[in-house]
């Protein structure tokens, strides 16, 4: 039997960078393979060759054993190859099936869609109205449509694109039950992901890159998490350190039944969240993407004002009806999910983008003027404390890979020293070596006496990284607790909360 | 074949800069084409309209006294686009401008003295800043799009004049023509050039766009108005709040255009007439843009665009070309200016359609 997809000597050159260098592999037939390496490893630029959205500069790609050039998409899902994508593309406004029948190549009468989709639902017992509106799903059921709308072209190939960032472990674990089954039945997977005890759980075969070229073809369940990193990374990973009985001195930020009002259609507030940190403590939020993480980080760094003064404190001090400036002063940084646009310009200079946030508390402005000497030796200096890669405080932010901006926008707020800080995703997409750093430098400002907050949907980053655990959701915050007392299966429950319930029952 | 644009990891420097001449150099080569096709000198009209004010040094004072108003508008036009502030409407606050210096003009008239003069530029400023004011207020408080008020405005204005000089300003000794009296000697600008048309307000449009350069490169205020333009959520996050930045930019830019009109009315003008109006506030857009919103660029821009409106008049007379090929020139020009732009940014790539898939 032949290969259902066979990759040789895949070649694609950027400008600037070769993406994919002579890379050759193949799936089989009912194989689940994972697609391993860090961002800009070339796992992206691959797929999307084979799905047809980009065309390699040189080698073959063959499908069942015959040699085929994939022009578009849409000869790529008349081959049988379907994907699914890490964002997905769904209007919120309008049903599961309206969104379904936009997605369709070929124009199929609404009840004879709705038959089919609910037959492909019932066999791998994915549970969704179609006449839901997309707006009040949760992500999980989100990613469901994407799923379905894939397997209704009966796919010999499924690609995954980091199908599990935005899932509950419960979600997780439902999502691979329906990828074994699919594989039973012939279906190959191809799975995108750099979370490596899911590879070992559910891959067969793993396929590892590394700037952009193929480091290695293993079995992952032959192989350690960690000895799968390191091929991934190309060196040895290096461990957290974190000081050991250490203790937590008084309140810093103390945050008091805050709330905040809705101002999208579909944006989610919080409501009536409390906690405390105190100095030296690392308070991890953990959550599913969409239930009030933004509306919290907007309502704590001050982009979002409080009508209660005293709904956040600060050593004492209300700054909740304070601006983000004003809170700077007082010692309150953050750092919002979003990099581009919204904790960097892209086109700004680094050290103009340290003047964005640093120049109250680092006299950058003398009589409404910058003082542009000031800004470059302090971004000098983070450039350096923070090994970013860039060619220096001239760069303009958006030159900068993303592991590389976020250390830079983590470096800009961690050296200011601030008494609170809070961060929002502060590995997202970042690759395993800046993920280190950026760990060790919140550890390291916690030792010296700062509260930290890290709202984040990696539970594996929250439980190596945090102290105390509280959970997010539908903008309302659990209680926190030492995290040792949590079980991944407890912070599951949490994060889903109603719906994981009821999707779990 | 296809083709399709690809954007640029990194705009070239280069392009940048070289857009606007490009754009320039452009205009000239396809207006000969287009005045040749439809019967005229097309060679000589670009001559007449592009060469002939820079060779003739008569015209050089005629190139300062066009481009000073230009300047002053652009530059403040340059530092509202920053913020992605649209104010389309700086006819309209050049206008009130010039309105409101001859009001204090008109009303101390023969009783002024030394501190006319500058009275009259605090009123031009203040009248423009305050037209700036309506779309500024609109739009932060009603979200209403300053691009349509401003512009709408501006034909209130212009209505507004028509009523001040033909009933309570009009000139009682002026013949039933409608216009102001002529200002008394304290409320006109002095010419700084003995025996040329050079007015004060050709300095002052060079010191504005060096200031207006120096403040938007190194003080908060010109950062403020830069990271709200690039990236408002980022601007959010650092501290500066948008509505405040919409007020400042509507302000400045209003008031420098009411600068522009006070010094029009107080120097060519002398009065105000209902001929006052001239386009400058809307010439300044394309001032401003070929200037790459940069106050210095401005100059340079704002003298480009005074050689149409000069070399626009001497092929009227010399070649007989109708005055609106000026404006047909200045339109070219923002066209392949922003088309170029288009091209710094992006760059075109040919796609050959490929292969079906076998299966």
């Amino acid at each position: 039997m032949p290969n259902r997809l066979e990759l040789s000597g895949i070649t694609k050159q950027f400008p600037g960078v070769l993406a994919n260098d002579n890379v050759s592999f193949a799936v089989k037939p009912g194989e689940i393979h994972a697609l391993l390496g860090e961002n800009g490893a070339g796992k992206s630029t691959l797929v999307k060759m084979i799905y047809g959205i980009m065309q390699p500069d040189s080698g073959e790609i063959r499908w069942n054993g015959e040699p085929v050039v994939v022009p578009n998409p849409k000869a790529a899902r008349r081959l049988g190859i379907g994907m699914v994508f890490q964002h997905f593309s769904l209007f919120e406004a309008l049903t599961v099936l309206e969104n379904i029948a936009l997605g369709m190549d070929a124009k199929i009468p609404s009840r004879e869609l709705e038959a089919r989709i609910r037959e492909v639902m019932q066999t791998y017992g994915l549970a969704l109205d179609p006449h839901r509106t997309v707006a009040t799903l949760s992500v999980g059921e989100r990613q469901r449509i994407e799923i379905v709308r894939a397997l209704l072209l009966n796919p010999q190939l499924l690609i995954m694109d980091e199908p599990t960032s935005v899932l509950t472990p419960q979600e997780v674990e439902q999502l691979f039950t329906v990828l074994r089954q699919l594989a039973s039945e012939g279906c190959s997977i191809l799975y995108i992901s750099h979370k490596l005890h899911e590879i070992k759980a559910l891959c067969d075969t793993a396929t590892i890159l590394r700037g952009g070229k193929l480091v290695d073809t293993c079995d992952p369940k032959e192989e350690t998490s960690r000895s799968m990193a390191e091929k991934m990374i190309g060196t040895g990973l290096k461990d957290i350190v974190k000081p050991a009985g250490r203790s937590f001195g008084e309140p810093k930020l103390v945050v008091n039944r805050l709330l905040t009002h809705r101002t999208g259609h579909f944006d989610v507030p919080v409501t009536d969240v409390s906690f405390t940190v105190r100095a030296g403590e690392i308070l991890g939020i953990a959550g599913v993407a969409g239930n009030g993480q933004n509306a919290l980080l907007d309502a704590l760094s001050g982009e979002i004002r409080s009508e209660d003064r005293e709904a956040i404190t600060i050593d004492g001090k209300a700054i909740g009806h304070m601006d983000t400036t004003e809170r700077r002063r007082h010692g309150l940084c953050a750092v919002p999910e979003e990099r581009n646009g919204h904790a960097a310009v892209a086109d700004f200079s680094l050290s103009d983008n340290s003047v964005l946030t640093a120049r109250d508390r680092l006299g950058m402005v003398v009589m409404g003027l910058i003082n542009s000497g000031a800004a470059r030796t302090y971004t000098g200096k983070v450039i350096a404390d923070f090994a970013v890669k860039a060619l220096g405080p001239a760069a303009t932010a958006g030159s900068l890979s993303g592991g590389n901006l976020q250390k830079y926008i983590m470096g800009r707020e961690i050296l200011q020293k601030p008494t609170v800080l809070v961060v929002s995703q502060p590995t997202w997409g970042v690759d395993a070596g800046a993920a280190a750093a950026i760990h060790q430098a919140l550890v390291d400002l916690a030792a010296a006496g700062s509260a930290i907050v890290v709202i984040s949907q990696d539970l594996d980053e929250l439980r190596t990284l945090s102290d105390t655990l509280a959970v997010i959701n539908m903008g309302r915050l659990s209680e926190s607790r030492p995290v040792a007392e949590f079980s991944v299966d407890e912070i599951g429950l949490l994060m889903g909360g109603v719906h994981g319930a009821e999707a779990a029952a | 074949m296809q083709f399709r644009l690809e954007k640029r990891p990194e705009p070239s420097r280069l392009m940048l800069y070289g857009t606007p001449v490009a754009a320039v150099v452009l205009t000239m080569f396809i207006g000969a084409i287009i005045f040749s096709l439809i019967g005229y000198d097309g060679i000589g009209a670009v001559r007449e309209i592009f060469f002939t004010p820079l060779t003739n040094a008569f015209k050089w004072q005629d190139l300062g006294v066009k481009a000073a108003p230009l300047i002053i508008i652009g530059v403040g036009l340059s530092i509202a686009y920053r913020a992605n502030v649209w104010n389309i409407g700086a006819e309209g606050q050049y206008i009130m401008g010039g309105l409101a210096a001859p009001w204090g003009a008109l009303a101390s008239h023969g009783a002024g003295g030394w501190w006319t003069l500058p009275a009259m530029m605090i009123a031009g400023v203040a009248g423009g800043a305050a037209y700036a004011a309506i779309p500024a207020l609109l739009r932060t408080r009603l979200n209403v799009n300053e691009i349509l008020t401003s512009l709408m405005l501006t034909y209130a204005s212009v209505q507004l004049i028509y009523y001040l000089v033909r009933a309570p300003w009009k000139d009682p000794m002026g013949m039933g023509f409608p216009q102001t009296r002529r200002f008394a000697s304290e409320a006109l600008l002095p010419n700084i050039i003995p025996g040329t048309i050079v007015h004060a307000g050709v300095p002052i449009a060079i010191i504005v766009a060096l200031v207006a350069w120096f403040i938007m490169t190194r003080s908060v205020f010109g950062y403020q108005m830069r990271v709200v333009g690039a990236a408002p959520h980022a601007a959010r996050y650092g501290g500066f709040s948008e509505n405040k930045t919409i007020w400042l930019a509507l302000l400045v830019s209003g008031g420098l255009a009411g600068l522009a009109g006070m010094l029009e009315v107080a120097g060519p003008f002398q009065r105000m007439v209902p001929g006052f109006p001239t386009n400058y506030g809307f010439t300044a857009i394309i001032v401003a843009f070929l200037g790459r919103l940069n106050p210095l660029g401005v100059i340079f821009a704002g003298i480009v665009m005074a050689i149409t409106f000069v070399g626009g008049e001497i092929a009227q007379t010399t070649i007989g070309l109708s005055n609106s090929a000026t404006g047909v020139f200045q339109a070219m020009m923002l066209f392949f200016l922003l088309a170029g732009d288009i091209l710094v940014r992006y760059r075109v790539r040919r796609v050959t359609p490929q292969v079906e898939a076998r299966a």
